[in-house]
C-alpha cells in the first residue's frame, strides 16, 4: 500500500456495513483504530436530532460503532475537543480537516498523533433552515424524514414511508434554502489534505452504495487503513480507472458550481467600503461567539482582538472585529461557523473571506491544505504590480 | 476519556435559548451550540457563550462549614418552621418550584416569585402579563414598540426584530437609550402612548417585568394593549419566571421589597430561597445584606454559588440546571425540557415534607396538567387562555430627577456578574457639562457614597447615567446622583 493508492473498501461486520454510509468503512476503520490501540480516542458524531449531530470524544469502540451513518450536518470544530498529544482519530469534512491542520500549526493539535479520516463533502445544511425548507418548500413534516442525499444536482429527502422527494439545489438556494452560503462557494470537496480521503464518489458497478472510495494521502493514512485490514474489520479492492475518472468528474462539476456561487456572493463591494462594513456590523452585540467557534483561532482569552477592544469604546465598529478581520487573513478557511452562531445573523464568514481571499491569493497560500506555515506579512504586497 | 452532553437551556433570561453543555470526566464543562433549537437556532448571547466560565456550582454548607448534601437537608428540616417565608423567582424548573410550594404549604405559607407587579395587579391580567407571544409572531408584526433595549437586556430578540424589519415592520423604541435598529426612538409621556404610538392589532409591544418594575407602568402598557388590540409581551429576567408563575396558580404573593420590609420588622425570621439570590436581584445590595443579617435562618437551596450562598446559614447545593429533570416555560410560553435527570432539589424538599421517593413523577404530572399538555413538544407552543381585563387607573412613578443612575438590566446584571459591563453610559451633553475627560473615569456620587468608573458616550436620555453593572451606592433601579470628574 502506497501514498496515492486508491481503493474501494467496506466493513466486514454486516451490521456496520448496513448502518454505516457507503459500506461502513469509516466506522469500521475508526473502531478498529481504538480496538487495536492505534489511537486512545476517537471523535464521533453523536446524532442528537434528525438534523443535528455533535462531536463527542470516546474511548469506547461500541460508541463508535453506534454512531455509524451520516447526515449532511452543520460543520463542527473538531479541534475544540482534542487534548494536545492525544492519539486520536477523527472523521473530517475538508473544512474540519483544514481547521485541524491550522490548529496543528498553532500547537493546539499534535499532527503526528492525529489521524484525520477525510470525508468528501458537497456542502452542509443548517438544521433550522432545513426544517423550515422541509415545511415550506417540500411540504413535508421534518419528523417524517428518514434520510437525505445530494445526487445529480438535487437534494433528495427520503421519508419514513420509503418515498423520495427531490428538488434541484439551484432552485432551493435561490430561495435562501439548501446548503449554507459558505458551502455554496467552497471549492474543496475531496479532503486531499487528510491522511486518507473517503467518500462514495467513484464507487461504481456492483459496489455502488455498498463501498467507500479511499485515497491514501499520507503514511498515517496507510497505517490506519492497514490496521483495520489487519484487524479483519475492513476489506478493500483496488479502485478502477473508471471510478477514479468519475470521482474527478464529480469534483470538477462541484468546483464549477462553487465558482459561480463565489461570483454571486463575493462580488466587489459597490459604493463606500466603510459604509458597507459599518452597516454589516451595526447590530453586533459583542457576544464573542464568532471567536469561540472559530476553528483556526488559537489565541485563547488573552487575544489581540479582545485585549484591544472594550465594550466601553464608542467606536461604531468594534476593534474586536477589525483586529480579527486582519488577524485571520492568513488562516480563515471559510468554514461558516462564525455566521452560523452569530446571534444577530451577520454574514461574518463572508466578511472574513473578503479580507482573506486577496491576501491568500497574493501569496498563493491556501490555509489548512498542508503543514506549510503562513507567509510573513512584511512582504510588500505592491512590489510586483507597481 | 468520555464526555456527557446535556441538551438544556441557557439560564440567562426568559428566552431560554437552547444549548448543549458538554461535561468531561473531570467535571469541567463547555457549552456547544444547539443549532436545531427552535427558540434560537443555536445562537447565544455573550452570557450563554461565557456560561462555562461564569457558572460556579454551589457547595452544601451549614454555618459556613462544608457538609454532605444529606446533612444540609437535615439542618434545613430543623430550621424551617411555621412562619418561614419562601422565595423562588424562576431560576429553576417548574417541578422544583412546585416541590417548594408543597413545603411552603406544609408550613402554612406560599412561595413568592417576587414580582411585585403580579402582587398588585388584578389576577385577570396575570395571564397576559405572564405568557407573551410566540417569537415567530414578532417577525410577522407590522409594528413593534420596544420598552426594552433588546441589545442589552434580551439580545436574542434582536434577530427577531431585524427579521420583522426585513418583512416590512416599523420599529419604535421608547426608553433610556436610543436603540440602533429602531426606525424612531422616542421619549413619550405615558399619558400619550396611545396617541403617539398609533398601534393596532398587527402591532407587538415588548416590555419587561422584573422584581423592581413599577406595577403602574405595567398597567399603563396593559391599558395600551387593550385599547389598541396590540399583542403584548413582558420579558422576564429569569429563565423560568413564566413557568414558576404558572405553577404558582396566582396564590397571594409578596414583592421582594415587602419581604425585606417584613424581615426588617421582625415578622420574618426564617427565609428559604430557591435559586434566588436577593443580593444580586435587588438594586440596593447594602440594604438587602443588612436585612438578611437580621434573619435567624437564611436557607438557600441552589445550584449556583453566588453572593447569597456566602451569607446563608444553610446551603443545600443541588445540581446545575443543565442536569436537572423537569420543565421550563419561556417568555413565549413554550415548554422546554432538557436531557438532565437530576432530582437533588426535589429529593431535598421531598425529604423535608416526608415524601422522599417518586416526588418528581407526581410533580411533573402536575406541571403538565397545569399547562394543559400530555407531553412536551418544544416545537408547539401550548394554547393559553388570556381573559379580557378592564382598563385600570395607573399613575406611574415620575422618573424626573435631575441626574439619575439607572440600571439597564440584562443577564449579567441579574446574575451579579461583572463581565465587559463595568462602565456607565451617558450622553455627550452630560459629559461636556461636567467637564469629563476622554479616557478618565467619572465619579458618580449619591447620598450613599461614590464610585469611580469608566464611562462611554452613548445616545442616552438627558440626565441619565445608564449602568449594566451593580454599583454599591444605589438605592433602587434609579438613584439620584451627581456626576463629576
Amino acid at each position: 500500500m502506497d501514498i496515492g493508492d486508491c481503493y474501494v473498501g467496506w466493513a466486514t461486520d454486516e451490521d456496520i456495513r448496513t448502518r454505516g454510509a457507503s459500506g461502513g468503512l469509516v466506522t469500521a476503520m475508526l473502531a478498529a483504530a481504538l480496538e487495536k490501540g492505534l489511537v486512545e480516542a476517537v471523535v464521533v458524531l453523536k446524532k442528537l436530532g434528525e438534523f443535528e449531530a455533535v462531536p463527542i470524544v470516546t474511548s469506547d469502540p461500541e460508541e463508535v460503532k453506534a454512531a455509524a451513518g451520516s447526515m449532511h450536518s452543520v460543520p463542527i470544530v473538531l479541534s475544540r475537543y482534542l487534548d494536545y498529544g492525544t492519539k486520536v482519530a477523527l472523521p473530517a469534512k475538508p473544512c474540519d480537516a483544514r481547521a485541524t491542520i491550522e490548529q496543528a500549526k498553532r500547537q493546539q493539535v499534535d499532527i503526528d498523533t492525529t489521524y484525520i479520516v477525510g470525508l468528501n463533502c458537497g456542502g452542509t445544511m443548517h438544521p433550522a433552515v432545513t426544517r423550515k425548507m422541509l415545511e415550506t418548500v417540500y411540504k413535508l413534516d421534518p419528523e417524517e424524514i428518514a434520510g437525505e442525499e445530494i445526487d445529480k444536482g438535487k437534494l433528495i429527502f427520503e421519508t419514513k414511508d420509503g418515498e423520495e422527494h427531490a428538488i434541484k439545489i439551484d432552485e432551493l438556494e435561490e430561495e435562501g434554502y439548501g446548503r449554507r452560503e459558505s458551502c455554496q462557494y467552497c471549492a474543496v470537496n475531496i479532503p486531499t489534505m487528510a491522511d486518507i480521503a473517503c467518500g462514495n464518489w467513484g464507487v461504481v458497478g456492483d459496489l455502488a452504495g455498498k463501498g467507500t472510495f479511499v485515497e491514501i494521502n499520507t503514511e498515517k493514512g496507510i497505517k490506519i487503513l492497514q490496521n483495520a485490514i489487519d484487524a479483519g474489520a475492513v476489506e478493500i479492492t483496488p479502485a478502477d480507472d473508471k471510478g477514479k475518472a468519475i470521482r474527478a468528474k464529480v469534483d470538477g462539476a462541484m468546483m464549477k458550481v462553487a465558482a459561480a456561487a463565489d461570483e454571486k456572493y463575493l462580488a466587489p463591494i459597490e459604493g463606500s467600503h466603510l459604509d458597507y462594513y459599518m452597516n454589516a456590523l451595526a447590530d453586533c452585540i459583542n457576544c464573542g461567539a464568532c471567536k469561540a467557534v472559530c476553528p483556526v483561532c488559537a489565541c485563547g482569552e488573552g487575544a489581540k482582538c479582545t485585549e484591544f477592544s472594550s465594550a466601553a469604546d464608542t467606536y461604531k465598529m468594534s476593534l474586536f472585529h477589525l483586529v480579527r478581520f486582519v488577524h485571520l487573513m492568513d488562516s480563515c478557511i471559510g468554514c461558516g461557523q462564525c455566521t452560523d452562531v452569530c446571534p444577530v445573523d451577520i454574514s461574518l464568514t463572508h466578511i472574513y473571506q473578503r479580507f482573506a481571499r486577496p491576501m491568500q491569493e497574493e501569496f498563493e497560500y491556501k490555509p489548512g491544505m498542508d503543514m506549510t506555515t503562513p507567509p510573513f506579512f512584511g512582504v510588500d504586497l505592491l512590489e510586483e504590480g507597481e | 476519556m468520555n464526555e456527557n452532553i446535556f441538551t438544556t437551556v441557557c439560564p440567562g433570561c426568559s428566552i431560554a435559548c437552547g444549548m448543549y453543555v458538554r461535561e468531561k470526566d473531570d467535571g469541567t464543562i463547555d457549552i456547544d451550540w444547539r443549532k436545531d433549537a427552535v427558540v434560537n437556532a443555536g445562537k447565544l448571547c455573550r452570557f450563554g457563550v461565557r456560561l462555562s466560565a461564569n457558572l460556579k456550582n454551589a457547595t452544601s454548607r451549614v454555618d459556613g462549614n462544608e457538609v454532605e448534601f444529606s446533612d444540609a437537608v437535615t439542618a434545613a428540616g430543623k430550621a424551617i418552621g411555621d412562619g418561614a417565608a419562601f422565595v423562588s423567582v424562576g431560576n429553576t424548573t417548574c417541578e422544583e418550584h412546585l416541590a417548594l410550594m408543597k413545603l411552603a404549604e406544609s408550613k402554612g405559607a406560599v412561595v413568592n416569585t417576587g414580582m411585585g407587579a403580579f402582587a398588585s395587579i388584578p389576577a385577570e391580567c396575570h395571564p397576559t402579563m405572564g405568557v407573551g407571544v410566540p417569537l415567530d409572531a414578532i417577525e410577522s408584526a407590522k409594528k413593534i414598540v420596544l420598552f426594552i433595549d433588546p441589545y442589552e437586556q434580551y439580545p436574542l430578540l434582536v434577530r427577531r426584530i431585524l427579521a420583522a424589519k426585513k418583512n416590512g415592520a416599523t420599529v419604535t423604541a421608547v426608553g433610556w437609550k436610543a436603540v440602533s435598529l429602531a426606525d424612531e426612538n422616542k421619549t413619550i409621556d405615558p399619558a400619550n402612548y396611545g396617541s403617539e404610538l398609533a398601534l393596532d392589532s398587527d402591532s407587538v409591544i415588548i416590555a419587561e417585568i422584573n422584581p423592581s418594575t413599577d406595577p403602574d407602568r405595567v398597567m399603563v402598557l396593559l391599558n395600551l394593549a387593550k385599547a389598541t388590540g396590540a399583542a403584548i409581551m413582558f420579558m422576564k429576567p429569569f429563565v423560568n419566571a413564566v413557568g414558576c408563575d404558572l405553577a404558582s396558580k396566582k396564590t397571594e404573593q409578596k414583592s421582594l421589597d415587602q419581604i425585606i420590609a417584613e424581615i426588617n420588622d421582625g415578622k420574618i425570621k426564617t427565609l428559604v430561597c430557591l435559586d434566588s439570590d436577593l443580593i444580586e436581584i435587588m438594586p440596593d445590595e447594602t440594604a438587602v445584606r443588612e436585612a438578611l443579617g437580621k434573619l435567624d435562618n437564611l436557607i438557600v437551596i441552589t445550584s449556583r454559588a453566588s453572593a447569597i450562598t456566602d451569607v446563608a446559614k444553610i446551603v443545600v447545593a443541588t445540581e446545575p440546571l443543565y442536569k436537572k429533570a423537569g420543565t421550563v416555560v419561556n417568555a413565549e410560553g413554550r415548554v422546554l425540557v432538557g436531557s438532565g435527570d437530576g432530582t437533588d432539589g426535589i429529593d431535598a424538599v421531598g425529604t423535608l415534607i416526608g415524601q422522599p421517593a417518586d416526588l418528581f413523577t407526581e410533580l411533573n404530572s402536575a406541571v403538565l396538567a397545569t399547562l394543559g399538555i400530555d407531553v412536551v413538544d418544544e416545537r408547539v407552543v401550548p394554547a393559553y387562555e388570556k381573559p379580557e381585563y378592564g382598563a385600570m387607573d395607573a399613575n406611574p412613578t415620575a422618573d424626573a430627577v435631575e441626574t439619575a443612575l439607572v440600571y439597564a438590566g440584562g443577564p449579567f446584571f441579574w446574575n451579579g456578574i461583572v463581565d465587559d459591563n463595568d462602565f456607565v453610559e451617558m450622553n455627550l451633553d452630560m459629559v461636556t457639562a461636567n467637564s469629563l475627560l476622554k479616557g478618565i473615569p467619572v465619579k458618580i456620587t449619591s447620598d450613599k457614597g461614590e464610585v469611580v468608573i469608566k464611562y462611554k458616550v452613548s445616545d442616552v436620555a438627558p440626565g441619565v447615567v445608564l449602568s449594566n453593572v451593580k454599583l454599591p451606592m444605589t438605592t433602587g433601579m434609579a438613584t439620584s446622583v451627581t456626576v463629576s470628574r
